[in-house]
């Protein structure tokens, strides 16, 4: 058998002490900066990406595939401690995360999303094994129009997000696909809404708007009455989750594993949307969709799940084609060009040993990771006691150093600034982030491939149904949407929202 | 009041929905929209800035109809000292440095709580400092100067 | 050689810490600002040469990356860092075609730099989806002529390496194309090879491989002389389009005012950098080569940019294209 013998190839190449070594330290090194408030995987990644040069190509890329686990459970851990997402996955992983931690029961959440990571983790790497070169050829059957379509499917389902007002939700997704907009027009060359400033013709940081409109807002909310805050905070229960705990997390990652490997075998950027989808997908299926929002084991398992799943698999573009799937894909190409692997289409055939040692080494990485995490959480969970009046000007610190780090572009950190103020205002007004930045995620990519569909169609609107893949993505959109607003349904809702207007 | 009543929070997120959609739309307007089949790089935008004036009026409406819970106050201190540290630390990195630049925005942002007392903040904003010297220059390797051309290195 | 030995000995002579410098430099980490992302073209080449010099001057040489504005960011950073050859810029063609492609720039191209020299110059290829019909660059441009409406040419961003030289191209063959923008070179080359775009124009740095694997058709490289790597590959000229030669080359650059004897000695040491066989190796391959040594000067990088300049400002003007 083919696959046996490739795997087991890739099992001995991964599995020699100095490469599980290399493996431990990347994910280790990876969850400790990552878990630094404001630092995401890029960033991480970048930061760390130039001690993996001294090394040989393949222990080099197996450490860096550790950093690169390493830094995405650091940054879930630092959503579900602080509310600080690093980016856009994980900010859904502190809508309930955080709700769960404030309840006393960070330990528990911090143990779900390790272990749904892990499973999603081992699922997908047997996917990628499997089926990489047939998933490939579908994912390139995807052009703007179905990357249109899905958007639409993605932005229809975002109400889900929400548990309060529809209307605002829907405003605040609005306002985040406009200031996902902010930067240079590619198709014209125009900036646009960037104020004659020069440093955001690219666009607005994610970093900096996550930073500001989640962890910047929350510390203000905290500093409003801080009394009240040390008891919220000092009440925490046990680490591990509970037996139900457990129960209640198993259906939903099995969906979030489902949702996200799909997904993330998109190159262009279907990965962004898996732990949204995951989110979605559970709120609706959910006996008690009220409970989402307020922390919910499901809604940390599913999205965490998904998150790595799509993680997983957005390998699959690259290791077939040579094609990064997103920045962090962007700067492994980057490391393994440095090494003298240029990834192509032949990677798999030209060097198996490489190729399949990396496939092997995302299943240790991801065991690494529940290995030394499962101990790290009651660190995590420490941190929690101290002080809130401590803890704050030391995550001021750190989202600094890592927003600025990315670019070293000091408007980044006006932006922070300026994001943290909206961000506050609108937690006031009662109007929730998570939309916003999934508008914002989403924006350039549903104007870019919208024009994009129109221009090689010669601007005839109709490939959209015409395709079959875009057809069919835009009657699912309808179908989320007609489920939303039939009155029955309608009613359901109006129970569920009855806080709220 | 008894004749119409409006609930402050969606008041004022209406408001500010339709003030946000104007600007952009304003804005938008200064830019070549196209047509439906070209559209041109202000085309998107419009659409959008216009959905989202029309939401914000359904919200101011809806305001009119339902009380909800208070506003409440608002963390000026909070606001004041920590909204300026990211601000400080970008204006000052390349000025002063890596290290003086972090423990002005840690100093300022430790005021922002009530309860910090000025020797308690320097020491955290020097151990901030310090700490992340060593892990982000030394460690990492960041390229970032410690210490800046301002104070003469 | 004699004005060289005249400088130093004014220099010594008129500030006695100059020459103490050019003894003791570097005695600090040197920074190189790559005016893009990490992990891209540019930052490769980059890294591989900061390594390798670093090596050769005995002091770390950093890179930082301070991406934006299409390269405009980083190279204003350095325009204003201080002339002590501690902050340097590696930039690509970039430099010279941001001179037209802004109407308004931070820092005036020819004057705000002092010029180390060059560092490679990448080949470009014309590549097409792999089913695409004519089967040599003159039935392509034949072709492109006759269906001008409906043959989509990507690129990954205006400034861009692949606008540049889809802009070259059309201009060559005197036709107006399909312009399909992407945001980089990966989405652009994902829906190449999906067949969702005709042709584009990019490095060899981005196509070698896809070529070699044969996911993507080659017509033409578009330098005087085939490729090592692509031996197949015609050169443009060979195919019967003269005027079309494109590469993205790269230089190394201080701000305006740096000692010249320090400017001499990052000079030697990027000579240095470009022999190592590391860097030969890891440039082949990515389907390019070093600049030798001749190139590697201060004289040579200055000609390139202002002849580069000159040669660039009517295509671009023609395409009527500006990104401010």
């Amino acid at each position: 058998m083919d696959l046996f013998s490739n795997l087991a190839l890739g099992f001995a190449t991964a599995a020699s002490p100095w490469n599980l070594l290399f493996c431990l330290v990347g994910a280790l090194l990876g969850t400790l900066v990552g878990v630094l408030p404001g630092i995401g995987a890029t960033a991480t990644i970048a930061m760390l990406l130039p001690i993996t040069f001294q090394l040989e190509p393949v222990s080099s890329l197996i450490m860096l595939a550790g950093i690169y686990y390493g830094a995405q459970y650091g940054g879930s851990t630092t959503a579900i401690l602080i509310n600080m997402p690093g980016e856009s996955s994980s900010a859904v992983t502190a809508l309930d995360g955080y709700q769960m931690a404030r309840k006393g029961k960070a330990g528990a959440a911090l143990a779900i999303a390790a272990l749904g990571s892990f499973f999603a983790g081992s699922v997908s790497t047997f996917l990628v094994a499997l089926f990489a070169p047939p998933l490939t050829s579908i994912a390139l059957q995807f052009g703007a129009a179905e990357y249109f379509s899905l958007m639409v499917v993605g932005l229809v389902s975002s109400i889900a997000l929400a548990h309060g007002s529809i209307v605002k939700a829907l405003g605040m997704v609005v306002l985040g696909l406009l200031l996902g907009l902010v930067g240079t027009d590619i198709y014209s060359g125009t900036p646009r809404f960037t104020f004659g400033i020069r440093e955001y013709s690219d666009g607005l940081n994610f970093v900096a708007v996550a930073v500001g409109i989640f962890g910047i807002a929350e510390i203000l909310r905290n500093l409003e009455s801080e009394k009240t805050r040390e008891v919220l905070m000092a009440k925490v229960g046990g680490l591990m989750p509970s037996r139900e705990d457990l129960k209640a997390m198993v259906a939903p990652m099995l969906r979030g594993t489902a949702i996200g490997s799909a997904l993330g075998i998109l190159p262009g950027g279907g990965a962004i949307l898996a732990s949204f989808a995951s989110y979605t997908v559970e709120k609706r299926i959910s006996k008690t969709p009220e409970e989402f929002g307020r922390g919910i084991v499901a809604g940390v398992a599913g999205p965490e799940s998904a998150n790595n799943a799509g993680a997983q698999t957005s390998f699959i573009p690259m290791l077939t084609l040579g094609i990064p799937a997103n920045p962090v894909m962007a700067l492994m190409i980057g490391a393994m060009i440095i090494q003298g692997i240029v990834p192509g289409p032949n990677v798999a055939t030209e060097q198996p040993k490489l190729f399949w040692g990396i496939i092997a080494s995302m299943w240790i990485g991801n065991l690494m990771l529940v290995v030394l995490n499962l101990p790290l959480i009651g660190l995590w969970v420490k941190l929690l006691t101290v002080p809130y009046y401590v803890l704050f000007p030391i995550i001021m610190a750190f989202c600094s150093i890592g927003v600025y780090s990315v670019n070293g572009n000091a408007y980044d950190l006006y932006a922070v600034a300026f994001f943290g103020l909206i961000g506050y205002v609108l937690a006031k007004l009662r109007c929730e982030p998570a939309p916003l930045l999934l508008g914002f995620v989403l924006g350039p990519l549903l104007e870019e491939n919208l024009r994009r569909a129109m221009i090689i169609s010669r601007g005839d609107p109709s490939v959209f149904v015409t395709r079959p893949i875009s057809a069919i993505l835009l009657l699912l959109a309808l179908t989320v949407l007609i489920v939303v607003f039939l009155p029955s349904v309608r009613k359901k809702r109006d129970e569920v929202f009855v806080e709220e207007d | 009041m008894k004749s119409v009543s409006i609930d402050p929070a969606n008041g004022a997120a209406g408001a500010l929905f339709i003030a946000i959609g104007a600007v952009f739309a304003f804005q938008a307007f200064g830019l070549e929209l196209g047509t439906t089949f070209r559209m041109g790089p202000g085309y998107f935008p419009l659409v959008l800035s216009l959905i989202l004036i029309f939401l914000g009026c359904i919200v101011l409406v809806q305001a009119t109809q339902v009380q909800g819970e208070p506003i409440g106050a608002f963390a000026w201190r909070g606001m004041l000292l920590i909204l300026p540290a990211p601000i400080i630390f970008g204006l000052t990195v390349r000025g002063l440095g890596f290290v003086p630049a972090l423990f002005l925005a840690a100093l300022i942002a430790a005021f922002a709580s009530t309860r910090m007392r000025p020797l308690m903040a320097v020491v955290l904003a020097i151990a901030v400092s310090l700490f992340s010297a060593l892990v982000f220059i030394k460690g990492l390797g960041l390229p970032f100067r410690l210490f800046g051309p301002w104070l003469g290195y | 050689m004699k004005k060289l030995v005249a400088v130093l000995a004014a220099g010594l002579s008129v500030v006695g810490t100059l020459g103490a410098q050019a003894q003791t430099f570097p005695d600090r980490n040197i920074t190189v600002v790559v005016p893009f992302s990490a992990g891209g073209p540019t930052d490769t080449v980059t890294r591989l040469v900061a390594e390798a010099m670093s090596k050769d001057l005995g002091q770390q040489v950093l890179v930082e990356n301070v991406g934006g504005a299409g390269g405009t960011l980083g190279a204003g950073r350095v325009a204003d860092a201080d002339p002590d050859g501690y902050t340097l810029l590696l930039h690509h063609i970039g430099m010279a075609t941001s001179a037209t492609l802004y109407r308004k720039l931070p820092y005036d191209t020819l004057n705000a730099f002092d010029y180390i020299g060059l560092v490679t110059e990448v080949p470009m290829t014309l590549v097409a989806r792999k089913d695409l019909e004519p089967t040599d660059l003159k039935s392509l441009v034949e072709y492109a002529k006759a269906n001008k409406d409906t043959v989509t040419v990507a690129n990954a961003g205006i400034g861009a390496a692949s606008h540049l030289c889809g802009m070259m191209f059309m201009s060559a063959i005197d036709t107006p194309l399909v312009t399909v923008p992407y945001k980089g070179t990966g989405p652009a080359m994902t829906d190449l090879l999906g067949g969702q775009v005709d042709i584009m124009c990019d490095q060899t740095t981005n196509t070698t491989k896809q070529i070699q694997g044969g996911t993507i058709k080659a017509y033409a490289v578009t330098t005087p002389e085939r490729l090592q790597v692509l031996p197949d590959i015609p050169t443009s000229t060979e195919g019967g389009l003269n005027n079309f030669d494109v590469s993205i080359w790269h230089g190394l650059y201080a701000p305006k005012g740096t000692p010249a004897d320090v400017i001499d000695r990052l000079s030697k040491s990027l000579q240095v950098a470009l022999a190592d066989q590391n860097v030969v190796d890891r440039f082949a391959e990515l389907g390019t080569a070093p600049s030798p040594a001749s190139d590697a000067t201060p004289a040579a990088l200055k000609a390139k940019l202002e002849g580069e300049i000159a040669r660039w400002k009517p295509v671009i003007e023609a395409a009527g294209q500006y990104a401010d």
